[in-house]
C-alpha cells in the first residue's frame, strides 16, 4: 500500500518536472525574443526598416554610423544557398545508400558515423578551412584571389549541415512502409525506379523537413563562417560573388559586438541583426516542423 | 584577440543580457548612451592601498591597461583596479564627473575637455605610457618598397585598386584589416585612411578583408599575393615584407622599428596616455611607478606596442 502511494508521488513529481521542463522551453524562447525586441527596437527609431533591409553600405563606426543591411543578408544568403546546393544532393545519395542499398551491418555502422560529424565543434571546420583547404584552393585556383571566399564558407557549412539532413531522410525514408516497397518490385519496376519513383515521393515531406532543418543549422552558424569567409562587407555580384570574400549576418554580430559600446546604436543594430536572424530560422524551423507532421499524419 | 577570448566575450554578453531582460531593469545610461558606472566615493580617490581604482577609456589603450590590471594586481592584491572600454572620449569624461580614477586615451586630451574637466574641479595631468607604431606589411612577391600616408589612404579607401596605379606589377590590391572591434582598425582609419584628419570623410573600402587578430592579417597577407595589411611593430616576421612609409605632405621613408617610433620619425605612430586627477598619489601613484618600470614596459612590449623607454 505505501509502496504504490510513494510510487504515485515520485510519478507526479517526475510528470510535474517534465511539464515545468516543457512550458520552461517556450518561456525562454519568448524572452529571447523579447529581449531582441526589446534592445532592437531603438534602431528602428534611428533608421527605417527599409533603410535597414536595403542599405547597401555597412560601416557602423564611420561617421554617423552607416547600418545598410543587405550585403550581410545577401552573404548570409549566398553561403547558405551554396551550402545547400552541395549538401541536399550529398545527403539525399547518403540516405538513400544507408536505408535501402547498404547491407544491414554497414548501415549500422555508417549511420553513427555520418552523426559523428555532428559531434565535430565548428571552430574545428573553421581552422580545416582557413589553415587548409582554402589556402590551397587559392594557389590551384585562377579565379581565387584569396583563399577566404564564399564558397568555401557553404563548402564547410554543407558538411557541417549534412548529418542533420542525412538522418531526418534516411529515417523518413526507412518508415515508408515495406508494402509501397514490394508492390512496386512486383510490379516489374527495377530497384532504382523503386527507389526514385515509388520511395522518393512517399517520404517527400520528410525529405523537404530534412532540407529546412539543415537550411536552419546552415544560416545560423557563426565561427565557421567567420574564419573562413573573409568578412568583407560587400554586395556579391551574380554568381562570380561566391568566388569573392563575403560577409554574413552572424560573423558580423560576433566580430563586433565584442568592443561596442552598450547603448549605443551599433549595439542595437547588432541586436536588429540577431533580430532579424532570429525571425529567419524560426520561420524556417516552423515550416519545417509544419511539413513533418504532415509526412506523419501521411504514413499513418 | 584570439578567438576563444572572442567566444567568451559573446558568451558573457549574452548572458549579462539575458539576466538584464529577466530583472528588466536596464542600466543607467549617460546622455550619449554609454553605461555610467556608480560614481564611487572620494575617499578611494587615489587614497592609501584601499578602494578600487577605476579605469575607464581607450579601445586601443585596453589591452596595456587589462595586461598590466592582471600583473600589478598579482603583485599588489590589496589594490583593486576595475577596467573598461568605451574609447578615449567616455574615458576623459568620466574622469571629469569622477566616475574614473584614470582615463584612457590614444589621443591627447582637448582644450575643450580640459576646460570642462577644470568646471568640475578636476585637472586632468597626462602620462605618456606607450607608444602605438603600425606597420605596414605586404606579400613578399610586391614589388613595392616604399609608399607614402596618402598612396595608402588611396589603397584603403578603394581608390587605387591595382600595384600598377602606384609602380608596381599589374596586379589586383587585395586589402586586408582587422575588424572594426579592433583599437588598431580605428587608429589605421584616423592616421592613414582619413590622413589624422586631413581627409575625415574618407573610410575603409567595404572589399577589405577583415581579420581578427595582428596574426590573422600576417598569414592572409603572407599567404595572398597581392596583399597589403598592417600589424603591430611586435607581430613583425619575415613571412612578410614590412614597408618603409613617407610622411604626409612628402619626405623621406621610414623603416617601422622601435627606434624609429619612439624618435617620432616614422609617421604611422603615435603616444598613448593614461590622465589622471592631479599628480597621482598613494596607490595609483604606485600603478604608474610600475607601469613605467622596465617589468610594466616589457608588458606593453608583448601587448605589441612600442615601450617609451
Amino acid at each position: 500500500m505505501m509502496k504504490r502511494r510513494a510510487k504515485r508521488i515520485s510519478e507526479w513529481i517526475i510528470e510535474r518536472l517534465i511539464q515545468v521542463s516543457g512550458v520552461l522551453g517556450i518561456i525562454l524562447v519568448l524572452l529571447i525574443f523579447f529581449f531582441l525586441l526589446r534592445n532592437s527596437l531603438p534602431m528602428f527609431q534611428e533608421r527605417s526598416l527599409s533603410d535597414l533591409l536595403l542599405g547597401e553600405k555597412w560601416s557602423p563606426t564611420h561617421g554617423d554610423g552607416h547600418f545598410g543591411m543587405l550585403p550581410l543578408l545577401l552573404g548570409s544568403l549566398y553561403v547558405t544557398v551554396g551550402a545547400l546546393i552541395i549538401a541536399i544532393p550529398l545527403a539525399l545519395a547518403v540516405a538513400i545508400f544507408v536505408a535501402e542499398i547498404a547491407p544491414r551491418w554497414m548501415r549500422e555502422f555508417l549511420k553513427p558515423a555520418i552523426e559523428l560529424i555532428a559531434a565535430i565543434p565548428s571552430v574545428v571546420f573553421g581552422f580545416l578551412g582557413l589553415l587548409v583547404i582554402g589556402p590551397w584552393i587559392a594557389e590551384h585556383v585562377e579565379a581565387i584571389r584569396v583563399g577566404q571566399f564564399a564558397a568555401l564558407g557553404s563548402v564547410m557549412l554543407a558538411f557541417m549541415a549534412l548529418p542533420t539532413i542525412v538522418s531526418i531522410c534516411e529515417d523518413a525514408l526507412h518508415n515508408v512502409p515495406r508494402d509501397i516497397f514490394n508492390s512496386s518490385l512486383a510490379l516489374g519496376a527495377t530497384r532504382w525506379q523503386t527507389i526514385t519513383r515509388a520511395l522518393l515521393p512517399a517520404a517527400r515531406s520528410g525529405i523537404i523537413a530534412g532540407c529546412l532543418l539543415g537550411l536552419g543549422r546552415a544560416i545560423g552558424e557563426t565561427m565557421t563562417v567567420l574564419m573562413v569567409t573573409g568578412n568583407a562587407q560587400v554586395m556579391p555580384q551574380g554568381l562570380e560573388g561566391f568566388l569573392k570574400p563575403i560577409r554574413t549576418m552572424t560573423a558580423t554580430i560576433a566580430a563586433e559586438m565584442g568592443e561596442t559600446a552598450v547603448g549605443s546604436t551599433h549595439f542595437h543594430a547588432l541586436f536588429t541583426i540577431g533580430l532579424f536572424l532570429f525571425i529567419i530560422t524560426f520561420a524556417v524551423n516552423t515550416i519545417a516542423d509544419v511539413i513533418v507532421r504532415r509526412s506523419e499524419k501521411d504514413i499513418a | 584577440m584570439t578567438y576563444t577570448k572572442l567566444g567568451l566575450t559573446v558568451m558573457l554578453i549574452s548572458l549579462l543580457a539575458v539576466a538584464t531582460a529577466l530583472t528588466g531593469c536596464p542600466p543607467q545610461q549617460s546622455a550619449d548612451g554609454v553605461i555610467v558606472e556608480p560614481p564611487i566615493d572620494d575617499a578611494a580617490q587615489g587614497a592609501g592601498a584601499s578602494g578600487a581604482i577605476n579605469q575607464i577609456g581607450s579601445t586601443t589603450v585596453l589591452p596595456i591597461a587589462e595586461a598590466w590590471q592582471r600583473a600589478f594586481t598579482s603583485a599588489h592584491p590589496e589594490i583593486k583596479i576595475n577596467v573598461s572600454g568605451g574609447g578615449s572620449g567616455t574615458g576623459i569624461k568620466s574622469l571629469a564627473d569622477g566616475t574614473a580614477h584614470i582615463a584612457n586615451a590614444s589621443r591627447g586630451i582637448k582644450d575643450q575637455e580640459i576646460q570642462d574637466a577644470q568646471a568640475r574641479g578636476v585637472e586632468p595631468v597626462e602620462h605618456v605610457v606607450a607608444y602605438d607604431g603600425i606597420a605596414a606589411v605586404v606579400h613578399p612577391s610586391v614589388g613595392v618598397d616604399t609608399l607614402s600616408i596618402e598612396q595608402l589612404s588611396d589603397i584603403y579607401s578603394g581608390e587605387v585598386t591595382n600595384w600598377s596605379q602606384i609602380g608596381g606589377a599589374d596586379s589586383e590590391i587585395i586589402v586586408v584589416s582587422r575588424d572594426s572591434a579592433s583599437g588598431t582598425y580605428e587608429s589605421w582609419k584616423e592616421m592613414v585612411i582619413q590622413q589624422g584628419g586631413e581627409a575625415e570623410d574618407r573610410d575603409y573600402t567595404p572589399a577589405a578583408l577583415k581579420q581578427q587578430s595582428n596574426e590573422g592579417i600576417r598569414s592572409t597577407v603572407a599567404g595572398t599575393p597581392g596583399a597589403i595589411g598592417y600589424i603591430g611593430l611586435g607581430y613583425i616576421n619575415d613571412s612578410v615584407k614590412v614597408l618603409s612609409v613617407s610622411p604626409l605632405g612628402g619626405g623621406d621613408a621610414v623603416v617601422p622599428s622601435v627606434e624609429s617610433v619612439q624618435s617620432g620619425d616614422y609617421p604611422v605612430a603615435r603616444e598613448l596616455y593614461m590622465y589622471t586627477n592631479g599628480e597621482p598619489t598613494g596607490a595609483i601613484a604606485t600603478y604608474f611607478e610600475w607601469g613605467l618600470s622596465e617589468e610594466g614596459q616589457k608588458i606593453v612590449q608583448e601587448a605589441g606596442f612600442v615601450p617609451v623607454n
